[in-house]
């Protein structure tokens, strides 16, 4: 009766050595593209760090990444004596993206197979050490990569970044129920481009209407985390590969990116409480199972 | 958000799953297999049964199983099958229906 198969002796691994001493993986996601998810990663994770808390970012957008622009980060990772990647470090965050093995400006052109491997390569091949919180700048929309990921990283959670478009809100919503369906926690709506502050009168412009962001989070019944201004300094911190929460920390930008870090670090503290009891990732051996 | 909390044997017979919820369902573990979702199992167009009974031996039973996320758990098999995914609304759904006959 007790026939091993093949596969019998291929541990099924859960949580890879590698991403054992990860304490949050959390997804930033977008249904639409140009919403500002990588500047958004990359200012959230500074504001993370900010707090003392150890931080690394895994840019998962494999066919556009900006995350090596966002840091200002030239150089490639080393790879170990073991064959592992290990992550350029910028200013105490750990940063992993494609963008560190580009070829000038080739475009990546490759099929889902190839890319589905690429991002395992990039989640468990990866010396990410002790992180309380890795961000993954996913791609837009939903599909092979964060499919991918939702499967094999371990993620505690999901921020989704919208402007206040209906066509963003709506993509968004997808986005949303994506993750839903996988079992992901979303921990909350960010509203990028909110308002635009002018420097003449200092008044909030709401130039793309006010509020789609918030309607979202309440007809779903997700938390708001938070609206970020539209401020040509953010754009011009991303170019310059410094985050404005790092460059201009006064800016109400910069202070609206520290408040959402603030609300989803909150946010993740009442799920692992709620989530407490959950087996979470297993792997377990039919006779390791206890006789009911 | 439903996912287990526990899991329990009877013999090679029975998977217990215990879910975040408090409910119990105890799955015949060759009904498993026989329900394996997986492109291979299912076509994947046409929602068709590609897997016979004749196919599974009747005394199958899991090696291993293990998450595949969160929202899904895979099974190595005694057969040398392991592709399926077997989402937990999957699982709560192959339970419900199978109930009338449960009982054992």
């Amino acid at each position: 009766m007790n026939q091993p198969s093949p596969q019998s002796q291929i541990p099924k691994p859960t949580r890879t050595e590698l991403l054992q001493d990860v304490r949050h993986i959390v997804a930033v996601a977008s249904g639409k593209g140009g919403v500002g998810k990588s500047t958004a990663t990359a200012n959230l994770a500074v504001a993370l760090a900010n707090t003392g808390a150890k931080v690394g970012v895994l840019d998962a957008d494999i066919y556009g990444p900006s995350m090596s622009l966002m840091f200002g980060v030239i150089k490639a990772p080393e790879i170990n004596e073991a064959k592992k990647l290990v992550p350029v470090t910028v200013r105490g965050i750990k940063v992993v993206s494609m963008a560190m093995f580009d070829e000038g400006e080739k475009p990546v052109v490759w099929r889902g197979p190839m890319v589905s491997q690429m991002i395992q390569n990039f989640v468990f091949n990866v010396v990410w050490g002790e992180l309380d919180y890795l961000l993954i700048d996913m791609p837009p929309g939903t599909g092979d990569v964060q499919l991918t990921l939702t499967q094999n990283a371990p993620l505690s959670g999901a921020v989704i970044l919208t402007t206040p478009q209906e066509v963003s809100a709506l993509d968004a919503k997808k986005g949303l129920k994506m993750f839903q369906k996988v079992n992901v926690p979303v921990l909350g709506i960010v509203e990028n481009m909110s308002y635009f502050i002018c420097d003449e009168c200092a008044k909030k412009h709401y130039i793309f209407r006010q509020g789609g962001g918030r309607r979202i989070s309440e007809s779903l019944g997700v938390p708001f985390l938070g609206e970020i201004p539209l401020e040509p300094e953010v754009a011009e911190g991303g170019d310059a590969g410094t985050p404005i929460v790092e460059r201009r920390p006064n800016s109400p930008a910069a202070q609206a990116y520290t408040a959402v870090a603030a609300a989803m670090v909150s946010a993740l503290k009442i799920l692992s409480a709620e989530q407490a009891g959950l087996l979470g990732e297993f792997s377990l051996k039919w006779e390791e199972i206890p006789e009911a | 958000m439903i996912a287990p909390i526990g899991f329990q044997r009877k013999n090679d017979r029975e998977l217990i799953v215990v879910w975040s919820d408090r409910k119990r369902s105890s799955f015949e573990v060759r009904e498993l297999r026989l329900n394996c979702p997986c492109a291979v199992c299912v076509n994947e167009w046409t929602g068709k049964k590609m897997l016979r009974s004749d196919d599974v031996p009747e005394n199958v039973r899991p090696l291993r199983i293990f998450s595949v996320g969160r929202y899904a758990m895979g099974i190595e098999w005694s057969d040398g099958h392991s592709t399926g995914i077997y989402g937990y609304d999957y699982m709560r759904r192959l339970e419900a229906a199978s109930l009338p006959r449960a009982g054992s």
